[in-house]
């Protein structure tokens, strides 16, 4: 069971490459709008800047190639949970409407959790219904950093996961074996 | 045919007379009686159709006789040579007329049989013509047999010598030539010599006229006569040779000696002093020795052909060449072409001669121009830039770029380089070539810079230091950029006519092959000495930079407002830089100005004010003493400032200062940098004074004992307002000099300073220390300033989160993408202007602070 959990992980990695690919198209459709494909911009650079100064421990993200509708994130496990010590890489796809729409972000390194399915889809309120323009990269960053420590058992993607999450033990062994260092 | 027996009888009977005369006719040494008695013989052995057999016979009979009588002596002469061994061949070289004799008798001896031979063949070519006489109707066999006879008996001759000839006999041969030539040699420079002696010097050599006129003189008919005896014997031996078929062994010998020597006076003259040109008299050398032998030579051997025939006919292009040459008249065609053989050799061997020591030519460049004259000359002949390219590269590699040379040096060797090779090939592709291994080199080192914007300023100065020379170059050059930018403004006017511009592409040359068409045509390749040094660089930005940082060391280190050389510096600057990029440089100096003009207008009109309060006199000092900088400070690079607390006297005159300024400037304020600028000072003892020219805050240090002559550090830091540290640094400037003493204090770390008041003690100090006093200040020396390095480390600052986000996100990358990204995602307030060269220095800095990893060249966080 736990092989087949792994492989399927593995080619999770496949389709991850998609969106970066994919991110082309609303950049360019975001300097078609113009003054509202430009606000976008603005405010993304003012998030990265406020990003970079603020210097949040374990959580950091920068846009990727010349695109900077698409992002690439980083979040360091929180000590005293199961993922201690690991450091996960994370994809954020924003589009034109950002800050109005929130960004699609999946995890790329593959994660063993019960809220992130084996392809790095997350389940994560505030990336869905319960998103606000109040919200930005940072804040979405520090929420998946909690949410790896405090998972929502409730609706989990990963039922397996949900059910060992109890086992402690069990699970970090577990983490430790689907987690894949980033190069 | 059926040959009846009485013809066979008479046909044999005659063949046997005929082999018997044959016989006695060579046998017989001079003897060619027998002659008559032959044609009757020959002619019946014709008649019966046996002229070929007869003729076969004979050359047959020669051929033995030769091999017998003459081959076998002649190589007997050689033999001892060719069978001893290779050291004891060199004794036979050392010998004076070693192969000369032993050649000119075996070639006596063998000709003498040879001619004998030929005479035999004659008779025989007699006998046979008589007979041909007689019966001229019949198309006779005879006839094809005379004809063929001579040739033939030729090549039986060089036949039989080739297939004996010794190994060795082209050796001996070439040696024969070699020391025949150098005879010739020394017979004509002897006469040079002693014909010269008075008027002439190593430069004069190149003098051609003198050289020449002296050829003529009536002194010379006896070297002349000598040397043409000379050339007779050479030219019989050499004929003798050739009557024995060894033409092209002759012909090989004679020409290789005559190159060997011409490489050897070559080097002889060429040698390793650059400072003379030596092509000329190569070349004059080359007419005078070699091409006179041959002229004699081909003369005496009858192949110089006339010239007026030949030009008649087709004339070469060669032979349009010169065609006088001194003491031959109008040359052969043969001897035209030896001459261009000769020069074209000549020219190549000092071209690789010259090549070969590029790199100390150009050390010593400006008094080597001589030097690099001849290579340009002899490259312009040859076409073998590339050679060059080839061999200054690898030696510049080998003996320049090494970590133990100083960056002064290299640039000052690539300056040289840049000149010398702008004389070569003004077009400058090979200077691109060559100057780019140089310019990657010093892009690597931290203090180019620093070290061309000393070049550039410190001639001016008349600095007596070092670099003073170096700097010479560059500001130069800048000088005559700027005479340059005159001309060329003028010639603007004159160039508008149509007539000018054509003439200016009908004067166009293509460029080098070996140019690189990626780097534009030689018209936007100018060579520009400044120009290529910033390429170095990078950016003139970075140089200008530099310039003002320097600038404002050197300002505010001046007590005098002389600025004179300064102004001049930087006018040539903004000519080549543009006005508004020394803009910054121009307010200082016009601060700088400005400070002289206030400074007195202050100065005056706080001298008349006191006057009011007199009696305080005494005690207060006068503004007199104090002269001010006063600095727009939002234009010149950063200044090191430092809490400085000084004496109350001091201040209060500030004070005013400042206030007055105020005054005449309002709204403006003067804001002290007290940590700044020079103290004059003198020192009174019982009985002695002291003056020194010091920073304010040893000043203010030693202004504080004449409160109370005794401090422990502490106290008199707090006083002063500045850590104990630095204070512990700054006194030792006093304890060295003997003004104070040190002795332990109160506790560990606290000591306690004492005047020296005595003047036995202070004498002592002083002629010890006397010597260590310069250094002592120079060392103490801080900049006002901050460096580039440093005020590019805190605007570099920003960026290092930017940097560690992207690293931490991306893990490693190369040095182009940070600097991409960084241009792509530091906008608005952070705009990131830096250069590709000025992020990698800050990101070694990282990798030295250990907060990043350089691998595989790419940069990643440290774990």
């Amino acid at each position: 069971m736990a092989r087949g959990e792994n492989s399927d992980a593995q080619s999770s990695n496949v389709p991850a490459a998609a969106p970066s690919g994919a991110a082309a198209k609303p950049a360019a459709a975001g300097s078609a709008r113009g003054a509202e494909g430009q606000s976008v911009v603005r405010r993304l650079q003012s998030e990265l800047m406020a990003l970079m100064m603020g210097g949040d421990p374990g959580v950091s993200a920068f846009p990727e190639g010349d695109n900077i509708f698409h992002w690439v994130g980083t979040i360091a496990g929180s000590a005293g949970t199961a993922y201690e010590g690991t450091s996960y890489r994370l994809g954020l796809t924003f589009t034109a409407e950002y800050p109005y729409k929130p960004p699609k972000v999946r995890f790329d390194t593959p994660c063993f959790h019960p809220n992130v399915d084996v392809h790095g889809n997350i389940c994560l309120d505030i990336l869905q219904d319960k998103w606000s323009s109040a919200y930005d990269v940072r804040t979405i960053l520090l929420s998946i950093q909690s949410l790896l420590g405090e998972p929502n058992n409730d609706s989990p993607l990963n039922t397996q996961a949900a059910a060992l999450w109890a086992n402690q033990e069990e699970f970090r062994k577990m983490v430790e074996k689907i987690y894949k260092p980033a190069a | 045919m059926q040959l009846d027996a009485a013809a066979a009888d008479g046909a044999l009977d005659s063949w046997a007379r005929f082999c018997a005369l044959t016989g006695e006719l060579l046998g017989g040494r001079g003897d060619l009686s027998v002659g008559p008695r032959f044609t009757p013989v020959v002619a019946d052995l014709c008649s019966r159709g046996l002229a070929t057999f007869l003729r076969d016979y004979f050359l047959h009979s020669l051929e033995e006789t030769f091999r017998e009588k003459a081959v076998k002596k002649f190589w007997q002469h050689f033999h001892p040579y060719c069978s001893s061994s290779a050291v004891d061949r060199i004794k036979f070289c050392a010998e004076e007329h070693w192969p000369d004799e032993i050649l000119s008798t075996a070639l006596e001896d063998i000709c003498l049989e040879k001619s004998y031979q030929e005479k035999c063949v004659l008779v025989l070519l007699h006998a046979l013509q008589s007979y041909e006489d007689r019966t001229p109707k019949t198309k006779s066999k005879a006839a094809d047999c005379s004809f063929s006879l001579m040739p033939r008996y030729q090549l039986m001759v060089s036949s039989v010598l080739l297939t004996t000839l010794p190994l060795n006999f082209p050796e001996i041969l070439n040696f024969y030539f070699k020391k025949k030539l150098e005879e010739l040699n020394n017979v004509v420079a002897g006469s040079d010599d002693s014909d010269q002696l008075d008027n002439y010097d190593l430069v004069e050599r190149s003098n051609t006229s003198a050289w020449h006129s002296a050829m003529d003189i009536d002194g010379q008919e006896t070297v002349i006569s000598e040397s043409s005896y000379l050339v007779k014997n050479i030219g019989k031996v050499v004929r003798d040779l050739r009557c024995l078929g060894f033409t092209s062994i002759t012909e090989d010998a004679y020409s290789s000696a005559i190159i060997w020597l011409l490489k050897s006076k070559v080097y002889e003259l060429a040698g390793d002093d650059y400072r003379i040109p030596v092509l000329g008299c190569v070349k004059k050398w080359i007419q005078a020795v070699p091409l006179r032998f041959l002229h004699a030579l081909l003369t005496y051997l009858g192949d110089s052909v006339d010239y007026e025939n030949e030009s008649s006919g087709l004339k070469s292009p060669l032979a349009s060449r010169p065609n006088s040459f001194p003491g031959i008249g109008v040359p052969s065609e043969a001897l035209v072409r030896w001459h261009m053989r000769l020069e074209y050799f000549a020219y190549e061997t000092l071209q690789d001669l010259r090549i070969g020591k590029l790199f100390e030519i150009i050390v010593d460049y400006p008094e080597s121009s001589p030097a690099i004259e001849d290579l340009k000359l002899c490259l312009e002949y040859t076409g073998q830039h590339s050679k060059l390219v080839d061999s200054f590269i690898s030696s510049l590699k080998y003996r320049l770029l090494t970590a133990g040379a100083s960056t002064n040096d290299i640039l000052h060797q690539y300056v040289s380089t840049i000149k010398a090779l702008r004389t070569i090939d003004p077009t400058g592709v090979f200077l691109e070539a060559v100057g780019e291994p140089i310019r990657d080199y010093l892009r690597g080192r931290k203090d180019t810079i620093k070290c061309i914007v000393t070049m550039l300023t410190d001639g001016s100065g008349g600095n007596a230091s070092g670099t003073a020379n170096a700097g010479d170059n560059l500001l130069e050059e800048l000088n005559r950029d700027a005479e340059n930018q005159e001309n060329v403004d003028y010639d603007d006017h004159t160039n508008i006519d149509e007539k000018q511009a054509w003439l200016n592409s009908e004067s166009w040359e293509p460029d080098p092959v070996e140019a690189d068409p990626l780097k534009g045509s030689r018209i936007r390749r100018k060579v520009d000495i400044l120009g290529l040094m910033v390429s170095i660089i990078g950016s003139k930005d970075q140089l200008v930079n530099e310039y003002r940082v320097m600038l404002a060391e050197k300002l505010l280190n001046k007590s005098d407002f002389e600025i004179e050389s300064d102004i001049r510096t930087l006018e040539l600057l903004k000519i080549h830089f543009g006005e508004s990029s020394m803009q910054k440089c121009e307010i200082m100096l016009n601060d700088l100005i400005d400070s002289k003009r206030i400074n007195s207008n202050i100065k005056t009109s706080l001298l008349k004010s006191p006057q009011s309060v007199p009696g305080q006199e005494e005690k207060e000092m006068s503004q007199d003493v104090l002269d001010a900088t006063i600095i727009s400070s939002n234009f010149w690079p950063p200044i090191q400032t430092e809490d400085l607390v000084v004496p109350a006297s001091v201040d209060q005159l500030l004070s005013d200062y400042a206030q007055r300024f105020h005054q005449i400037k309002t709204p403006r304020k003067l804001q002290w940098k007290k940590n700044l600028g020079t103290v004059k000072l003198e020192l009174q003892f019982e009985g002695r004074s002291m003056q020194f020219t010091v920073a304010p805050v040893h000043a203010a240090i030693i202004m504080r004992f004449q409160e109370k002559s005794s401090w422990t550090s502490k106290a008199l830091a707090t006083e002063l307002g500045i850590p104990l540290d630095s204070l512990n640094r700054r006194i030792s400037f006093w304890t060295n000099k003997g003004v104070l003493t040190e002795s332990a204090g109160p506790d560990a770390d606290d000591r306690t300073f004492t005047v020296v008041d005595s003047m036995s003690d202070v004498n002592k100090h002083i002629t010890a220390n006397d010597r260590l006093d310069e250094y002592q200040m120079t060392e103490e020396g801080e900049s006002s300033v901050a460096s580039v390095e440093e005020q590019l480390k805190k605007e570099m600052t920003v960026y290092e989160k930017f940097i560690i986000g992207m690293l931490t996100n991306f893990g490693s990358m190369t040095l182009d993408r940070i600097h991409n990204t960084l241009k792509m995602f530091c906008m608005a307030d952070l705009s990131y202007d830096k250069s590709l060269q000025q992020l990698q220095s800050f990101l070694s800095g990282l990798v030295s602070d250990e907060k990043l990893e350089f691998r595989d060249g790419a940069y990643l966080l440290k774990k």
